[in-house]
């Protein structure tokens, strides 16, 4: 057993809080940026391709560096930490791992590389108005083939960033009743293709999650990601590279508040005393560091597990997005409380923290989804 | 360096070792004997000595008293293979995780080789004798003294809450040897023969049904070299003792067999003519059970961890501790909902679930959060040591 990082993911993540804390600046910028349509800027994300960072998981011949789900992972508890805004996430991971996992070799050739440099932006869209619950093989939008390519009808929501993706990963349905697992075909889709709509939907976090309408949008043949019907597979896949990743930005984000809060605590004075000793909040501050704590090692093992091949994994990144999700939650109420009307402003932190908890509690999965996967992974 | 959630490869031997000794060995009924502290029987004993003649017992002790001079890690692997059947935990386990560390730590030469080796073989058991009726949760107030007469120390008082010791062999006691001087500062360590002149032990029933004990001193004399270390030293060994003790007592991996009882319940209970396995809401109990015990486990790992690469734990272990106690009691509570109103029934009696294990840690769980320290003190532990919270 070892818990500690490479001396690669030290350095890392020092570069990541060093960058972060500077493109990152304070409450202002980010209540900007959620005001904002793109919800980032040029800069940032040059910043970030210039530090190797959209080509983290992907091996050197696609332009990337290589590395594994671990590193991902430590790069995201920065990202959760400094509450980075932007499609960083659904780019690198919901695009580039799904083509990573279900992609020809032309197809990685052609996006990979351009992802990796930051001249790329992606997507995936999954979610439908057809079911009011997260359920990946709920697939009702229809990709039909016509003549030499396919033609795609319906409509999908909650896909982050799809506003400012050049590029949105579809999963259609080709084969099949609405929630077989097979017949499901991924599908590479131009944003600015005829027929694609797309308009942001109003979110607690400030987030830029879309609803994308494809109304008789026609693709040609290569537009196909994998094989047809076959695509849940790699959806999986990257779900819970996903899930974990966000368990990780989870992660730093309860670091963060918990930091934040403890600090004042230390400092705030009333009755004569600082707060923080009194038992009433030291306590509240002892649930924070064992939320947190419990969230830290669980992360990191289900990345572990991914990056090993283990089919424990599945069971595990579950156990992680349950955890987390619930902590994170907690550890942003108590962060509230310590905080008292203070962090109740619009311009405080505190309200960053927990909106961010709620969009993660609920990103690839609820605790209640996870847990009826960790149910299924028990034999039930 | 890198983030590894695995064993080496001998870590792994040893575990399958141990997996196998006790597949074959520890029945239901020895186990049962040391986890509900009835006191160890003949059977109990015969198994530890078996465990020590297996040669599995002791890896991470030093050579010159018998151990192979490995890292803790060993014990931990043998603590948790334990624990994962019936939530069994080493014989004698007072001397084996807790006492014999400090005796390593701070007892003479002539203590270590009269007390060590026979630890090692797990022979020997000690009682833990801190808590006194006015020293709880605030231990440095306790009132037994232990007063310097030339050639012996003179002993005089009342412990209370001794589980062991009607059938340990030493008294690991505390007692004041500085009157004067603040109480963190005036109390001193010392092995006693359990059961010799001047003691007397009486029992004390729990609602689970445990033992536990109060003992009473009448001018015991205790020689000289059953002083552990220095003279008034002993309320800082205690406390160095502390996070590590933790470590060894509070194991996540005994709760595996009660997840692994709910789900053969699941799968073989039927309701209205469908196993409750199919229930979503039984699904999403168990599921979270899983989730706590596997989330808890890793707090445990990584605390151990610590230990065993030598690293200063501030409040790691005491983390573990708090996250245990507290998710045995929500376990026990998911678990009864899901046997509803036959959960109520004991262990004998007609239509009994689970052989009423459950029911059995319902009425346990009311403890964990208070023994060894109360969660609230805990909390404490952490938010002062573990935070820098400033102290009230």
């Amino acid at each position: 057993m070892d818990f500690t990082y490479t001396d690669d993911q030290k350095m890392l993540k020092e570069a990541a809080r060093r960058f972060l804390a500077g493109a990152c600046p304070n409450v202002e910028w980010y209540l900007e940026m959620e005001k904002d349509e793109k919800g980032f800027t040029p800069e940032l994300w040059k910043g970030m391709a210039e530090l190797g960072w959209m080509g983290i998981l992907f091996p050197e011949e696609y332009g990337g560096i290589g590395g594994g789900v671990l590193d991902m992972v430590t790069l995201m508890e920065e990202m959760g930490y400094a509450a980075l805004p932007g499609p960083y996430f659904s780019t690198v991971i919901l695009g580039g791992c799904t083509i990573l996992a279900a992609g020809s070799e032309a197809q990685k050739q052609e996006f990979l590389p351009k992802i990796a440099e930051g001249a790329l932006r992606m997507t995936l869209a999954l979610s439908e108005p057809a079911t009011t619950q997260f359920n990946p093989s709920l697939i009702t939008v229809k990709a039909k083939a016509e003549g030499d390519g396919w033609v795609i009808d319906g409509t999908k929501l909650f896909v982050p960033d799809a506003n400012v993706s050049d590029w949105v990963v579809v999963a259609a349905r080709t084969a099949g009743k609405d929630t077989d697992r097979d017949g499901i075909s991924l599908f590479l889709v131009e944003t600015g293709a005829p027929g694609v709509g797309i308009a942001l939907l109003k979110t607690v976090a400030g987030d830029k999650q879309c609803e994308v309408v494809f109304n008789n949008v026609k693709v040609p043949k290569g537009a196909l990601l994998g094989e047809a019907g076959k695509g849940l597979a790699a959806v999986e896949k990257t779900l819970q590279i996903a899930a974990v990743a966000k368990c990780a930005e989870m992660l730093g984000g309860s670091n963060k508040v918990m930091e934040l809060s403890v600090a004042y605590a230390k400092e705030r004075v009333q009755f004569g005393k600082p707060i923080g000793s009194f038992q009433a909040v030291q306590h509240l501050c002892a649930n924070m560091k064992m939320a947190t704590e419990q969230s830290i090692y669980i992360t990191y093992k289900a990345a572990w597990m991914i990056d090993q091949g283990m089919p424990e994994a599945r069971k595990f990144a579950a156990v992680a997005k349950t955890w987390v999700s619930e902590a994170y939650k907690k550890v942003a109420l108590i962060g509230h409380q310590i905080f008292g009307g203070t962090g109740y402003i619009v311009e405080h932190a505190m309200p960053i923290y927990s909106r961010r908890a709620k969009a993660g509690e609920y990103a690839f999965g609820s605790p209640n989804y996870q847990r009826e996967i960790v149910a299924q992974e028990l034999g039930l | 360096m890198a983030w590894d959630f695995g064993n080496t490869k001998e870590e792994e031997a040893y575990r399958q070792q141990v997996a196998a000794f006790l597949d074959k060995e520890l029945t239901e009924e020895i186990a049962r004997q040391n986890w509900e502290d009835l006191g160890l029987d003949k059977e109990g004993r015969a198994f530890g000595k078996k465990l020590y003649e297996s040669g599995l017992l002791g890896w991470s002790w030093p050579v010159e008293y018998g151990g192979k001079g490995l890292s803790p890690v060993y014990d931990f692997i043998l603590i948790d293979e334990l624990g994962k059947r019936w939530s069994a935990h080493v014989p004698n386990d007072v001397a084996y995780t807790m006492v014999g560390h400090t005796i390593l730590r701070r007892g003479s030469d002539a203590m270590k080789k009269e007390f060590i080796p026979r630890i090692v073989r797990g022979e020997i058991e000690f009682g833990l004798g801190y808590t006194e009726p006015e020293a709880g949760s605030d231990l440095a107030n306790m009132k037994m003294t232990a007063i310097d007469q030339g050639d012996y120390y003179l002993v005089n008082g009342q412990k209370t809450f001794n589980t062991e010791s009607h059938y340990a062999d030493y008294h690991w006691l505390a007692a004041k040897t500085d009157l004067k001087a603040s109480p963190y500062k005036g109390i001193s360590l010392f092995i006693v023969d359990q059961h010799g002149p001047g003691i007397t032990i009486r029992p004390m029933i729990t609602m689970s049904g445990e033992r536990t004990n109060e003992v009473f001193y009448d001018d015991v004399k205790v020689p000289k070299n059953r002083l552990v270390g220095e003279v008034n030293k002993g309320f800082y060994y205690m406390m160095e003792a502390l996070m590590s003790e933790r470590n060894y007592v509070f194991t996540p991996s005994r709760y595996y067999p009660y997840l692994n009882m709910l789900l053969d319940y699941a799968k073989q209970t039927t309701y209205l003519g469908k196993p409750l396995a199919e229930d979503p809401m039984v699904r999403q109990k168990i599921a979270q059970i899983a989730v706590e015990i596997e989330t808890t486990q890793l707090l445990s790992d990584h605390a151990r961890w610590m230990e065993w690469n030598h690293q200063t734990m501030t409040c790691e272990p005491e983390i573990t501790k708090v996250v245990v106690s507290e998710m045995e009691q929500r376990m026990v509570d998911n678990a009864m909902q899901l046997l509803d109103q036959y959960c109520q029934l004991e262990e004998g009696s007609k239509y009994v679930p689970l052989k009423g294990r459950i029911e059995w840690e319902f009425l346990h769980s009311f403890m964990t959060t208070i023994g060894a320290g109360t969660s609230e003190v805990g909390r404490g532990v952490i938010a002062t040591r573990g935070l820098g919270l400033p102290r009230g």
